[in-house]
């Protein structure tokens, strides 16, 4: 069956797969029928590529550039509805946080039964991820097709503090007792 | 969409931001000091105590007793720290940095001071009483607080909170030493409308939730930001949640708001969330009875019932209605009104919370703030504590917790104020910032709109000769109800004497449950619509009832007195088949053929930017500051004062604890009330 | 939508498998012909109730489907995903029921509009 599929893509996909030794697709595979036997490798890929491949090699070790927006919502296999239906707040969770943080809106849950667990039907309930600053943060909402909103940390202001007030004689912060 | 409103709020937030802190740090000392905490220089103004340059530093002092928000007391000595040159150790939360002082938060003599904490390291781990085995006996301080005394640790910070926040000195301690006990002397409740913080206070847990004990752990726990709806402050809150069931409510820090505390009403009132719900859409039948069926018949029968009236429908929103529902309604029931009905300035809370603490002089006008709103009520207690505030009340002679001149509860005082006869004058024109806060049952008095005329001059008067300038804002609305601003600013008129006089053929109640309207003021043909989250007075009245959502389960814009737009998040979802309110307004529409063009709630949030833009701008107060055309409006006003004496409706902390549907149909808060009703039995108690 | 686009900006990334916008074009274009030119022996081999242009007509829905996404990589990442469910296909690594799951054929179409969302109980 698969001498059927002999088409130039298949080849071309496995090809590239293997010499980038990246696993981008499991037609990369090879069958070997004696795995006793020490396969042996070509000593110079190079001598054996055409000279186009040679160029096509060098070319997709480095970088691309584009200019199109990042949108990995067709591969991330999130289910449509929990894409275009959620809502991201991005904020510091607590205090003293240094992550900011994604917090989903919350969906339904109900209680089984039988044993009492918690259930629930969205598969991003218990998503947590941390990012160490707010663009980054954005930025995973936007590819993932999120709607999200930012709430910025709260400012603390100075406090004075003073164990002599507690003393004083003309002032309200004067402590009687305890 | 609301990646615009999120920009928009970015930019906000730091505008905001900047004028905080800019307001925050003009008093302090310019000149600051280098001092070196574990060999790291950090520059701090003089009088910083060393636990704070510690923390600026980066290095946090163990510490039970200090807490930032309460004066220092020094009595837990676990803060102790070696400071080079000093024969003993100082306790870092009392003790003020010197220039170069070089402080050692890890050195041996530090962790030996630590280790003097008794709870550290103290009897044998075998238990074989050979000591003296401590233990205090629990002492019963109310329906709301649990105490387990043996785990006290007197750090007295539900003492300090207690006499400095709440300002009610209930709690005390008796005995030195290992005698030592926390308590309120002789049985008592802890008669204070904010109990409930002393338990975030506690840092080990002898003061605990009595209705969240042995419920959950935290772990199980789920928690949503929200926001409180229970007063018109709005305090941010944290909903805690297990399946679909709300365990408890904390809050959260917002410093321009609730700071970190939160009003036991607030607090407390959730366990009302799962009882007397509306949980299917119901409809009366022919013997008068109403009868649960499915939603495709409810919004049937309401939308017959408002095609036939042809424009003769009234609508009254209740106090937890949202901004969402309420523009819905607006645009489904009176799809031509105008927007806005008033200045924006004449109904909000100009000076803001965190404004309080710069004002030297509070007029509270027919308004009880210890239970209207208490934490703005904190807010003023803190600037009298700290800033010298002088309060004075026109109104019903009521325990605020600080002092506060009782003027009287004569109306006239008003008139006397704004001609400069009564003698409480002179000390309010000599006021630099003073402040007006008029109370909102003082403006539904029949001669309400005169008073309120003669008040707006006041402040305009006050305005135009005080120290703080144009700037500054004297005059003051405090809302009771949650809903009242964005209803304000959607164009909804306060009142409900014009549905009186002319009896409509519908009325819509969404969630109006305070008997404003009752069945007998309507003829027998009107139609009742009620839609709302519980079975209360609204319910009762209705020929057809739709199911909505409490505020923990939508997503929803509450705007607060301060005219700051703020959003509940849903926790949960709504009950059986009870759906978000605007939803409900939005399907009805569609049965009535007069579709409202929003599906999402993106789409209804752009109609409300539309209508009032400040109402999406999340967590920002718009500035209001149309006082001149205010007072031009005023002085048109005339008409006759009655001769009532000015009253508040809550005056006592039982007042205080029911005021919604959802409280009412709480069984803590009906505890609370019988327990404070029986202390005032209470023979200790004068 | 619009806003969207007005946040990308041209930067550098690590390719996938193209490096233009051509060349990913034409993994995409080879893939649907694999697809395509193998359709009639799936029909046979699975014993599909349903006939070759029936099945190229969902070959073409599917590939449709994606025909907004500019993203070189997630071309070349749908194109992989494309490939791998081919080669399950070929092998006969899947069963029937998994090939007439793209039909939906037994799947309860949910409500679209406002209306019918409020009242199935999903708004």
């Amino acid at each position: 069956m698969a001498l059927r599929l002999s088409t130039s893509l298949l080849s071309q996909l496995s090809r590239v797969g293997r010499l980038q030794g990246r696993a981008v697709s499991t037609s990369a595979v090879r069958y070997v029928d004696d795995l006793t036997v020490k396969q042996v490798e070509p000593k110079d890929t190079k001598s054996i590529l055409a000279s186009e491949e040679v160029q096509h090699q060098k070319a997709i070790s480095g970088y691309i550039t584009i200019d199109t927006p990042v949108d990995i919502t067709p591969i991330s296999g999130v289910p449509e509805e929990h894409i275009k239906t959620r809502r991201v707040v991005i904020k510091l969770p607590s205090k003293n946080a240094m992550q900011w943080r994604l917090f989903f809106d919350e969906r339904e849950r109900w209680e089984n039964p039988l044993m009492g667990w918690s259930s629930t039907a969205d598969p991003l309930s218990n998503i947590q991820v941390d990012f160490s600053s707010q663009e980054d943060a954005i930025a995973f909402c936007d590819k993932n097709g999120w709607e999200w909103t930012v709430v910025d940390p709260p400012v603390k202001p100075p406090r004075v503090k003073n164990y002599g007030a507690n003393f004083s004689w003309n002032k309200r912060t004067r402590r009687s007792t305890k | 969409m609301l990646r615009i409103g999120a920009s928009r709020l970015l930019q906000h937030g730091g505008r905001h931001a900047a004028v905080v802190s800019a307001a925050r740090t003009q008093s302090s000392a310019p000149d600051k000091i280098e001092v070196f905490i574990d060999d790291m220089p950090v520059m701090v103004p003089p009088g910083t105590t060393v636990l704070q340059a510690a923390a600026q530093a980066g290095v946090e002092i163990p510490r039970f007793c200090y807490h930032e928000r309460l004066s220092v007391a020094g009595n837990c000595r676990m803060c102790l720290v070696e400071v080079e040159k000093s024969v003993k150790p100082v306790a870092a939360c009392a003790m003020p940095v010197m220039k170069g002082w070089r402080i050692k938060t890890d050195s041996e003599m530090t962790r030996k001071a630590r280790e003097g904490d008794q709870s550290m390291a103290f009897g044998s781990d075998r238990s074989r009483f050979l000591e003296n085995k401590r233990a205090v006996e629990d002492k019963n301080i109310g329906p709301l607080v649990k105490t387990i005394m043996t785990r006290c640790i007197h750090c007295t910070r539900c003492v300090r909170f207690a006499t400095e926040i709440a300002g009610v000195e209930d709690l005390g301690t008796t005995g030195r030493g290992t005698n030592m006990e926390i308590g309120t002397y002789v049985e008592k409740m802890l008669l204070s409308e904010l109990s409930g913080n002393v338990i975030d206070l506690c840092p080990v847990g002898a003061l605990t939730s009595k209705p969240y004990a042995f419920t959950a752990r935290p772990w199980e726990i789920r928690r949503t930001d929200s926001v409180d709806v229970m007063d018109a402050v709005g305090s941010n809150i944290v909903v805690n949640h297990r399946t679909g069931e709300v365990l408890r409510i904390l809050p959260q820090v917002n410093e321009d708001i609730n700071e970190e505390w939160l009003s036991d009403k607030s607090r407390f009132a959730y366990d009302g969330l799962k009882r007397q719900r509306l949980v299917y859409p119901m409809v009366k039948d022919s013997d008068g009875e109403l009868r649960p069926c499915e939603w495709e018949d409810a919004l049937i029968v309401a939308a017959k019932a408002l095609k036939a009236a042809d424009g003769s429908v009234a609508a009254i929103a209740g106090g937890l209605a949202d901004a969402e529902a309420l523009v819905a309604l607006k645009d489904l029931v009176f799809p031509d009104a105008g927007t806005g009905t008033d200045l924006r300035s004449s109904y909000l809370l100009n000076t803001k919370i965190v404004g309080v603490e710069e004002a030297d002089m509070i007029v509270f006008v027919g308004a009880n703030p210890r239970f209207e709103a208490p934490l703005f009520n904190t807010r003023v207690r803190k600037a009298w504590t700290y800033n010298e505030l002088h309060a004075a009340m026109i109104g019903p002679d009521v325990n605020l917790t600080y002092d506060c001149e009782h003027l009287g509860d004569d109306a006239s005082i008003i008139g006397k104020l704004l001609d400069g006869s009564h003698p409480f004058s002179q000390r309010l024109t000599a006021a630099k910032r003073p402040m007006i806060v008029v109370g909102t049952s003082l403006l539904a008095r029949p001669d309400g709109d005169v008073l309120y005329a003669q008040l707006l001059q006041l402040s305009q008067k006050l305005r135009s000769s005080c120290e703080g300038g144009s700037e500054w804002r004297v005059f003051n609305i405090l809302h009771r109800v949650a809903s009242q601003v964005a209803a304000l600013d959607l164009g909804y008129t306060p009142g409900v004497a014009d549905i009186r006089n002319n009896p409509p053929k519908v009325l819509y109640l969404m969630g109006a449950d305070e008997g404003a309207i009752t069945r007998e003021d309507l003829p027998k043909d009107t139609l009742v619509i009620y839609q709302g989250h519980h079975g209360d007075q609204g319910a009762e009245m209705a020929d057809v009832v739709l199911p909505g959502a409490a505020y923990t389960e939508k997503t929803a814009t509450y705007v607060n007195m301060e005219g700051r737009a703020q959003q509940t998040q849903a926790a949960l979802v709504p009950p059986g088949m009870a759906r978000e309110d605007w939803k409900i307004i939005r399907a009805l529409s569609e049965i009535v053929d007069t579709r409202l063009p929003y599906d999402k709630l993106n789409d209804i949030r752009n109609r409300l930017a539309e209508v009032s833009p400040n109402l999406t701008r999340y967590g920002d107060v718009e500035e209001a500051n149309y006082f001149a055309q205010a007072t031009a409006l005023a002085e048109m006003v005339s008409g006759k004062k009655g001769a009532a004496p000015i009253d508040v409706p809550q005056k006592k902390l039982e007042d205080f604890y029911m005021t919604n549907s959802i409280t009412r149909a709480s069984p803590t808060m009906a505890k609370c009330i019988a327990a404070v009703k029986k202390e005032a039995a209470n023979k200790y108690i004068e | 939508m619009a806003s969207r686009l007005a946040r990308s900006t041209v930067r550098q990334v690590k390719p996938l498998l193209s490096i233009d916008q051509g060349e990913a074009r034409k993994r995409v274009l080879n893939l649907y012909k694999a697809w395509y030119r193998q359709i009639p022996y799936i029909v046979v081999d699975y014993d599909l109730p349903k006939s070759k242009e029936q099945c190229r007509q969902k070959l073409r829905e599917e590939f449709e489907k994606h025909r907004h996404v500019q993203d070189i990589r997630t071309v070349d990442m749908l194109v992989i995903k494309g490939q791998m469910e081919l080669k399950e296909t070929v092998e006969i690594w899947k069963q029937k029921h998994g090939l007439m799951a793209y039909w939906r054929d037994s799947v309860e179409p949910r409500p679209k509009d406002f209306l019918s969302k409020f009242l199935d109980g999903h708004e």
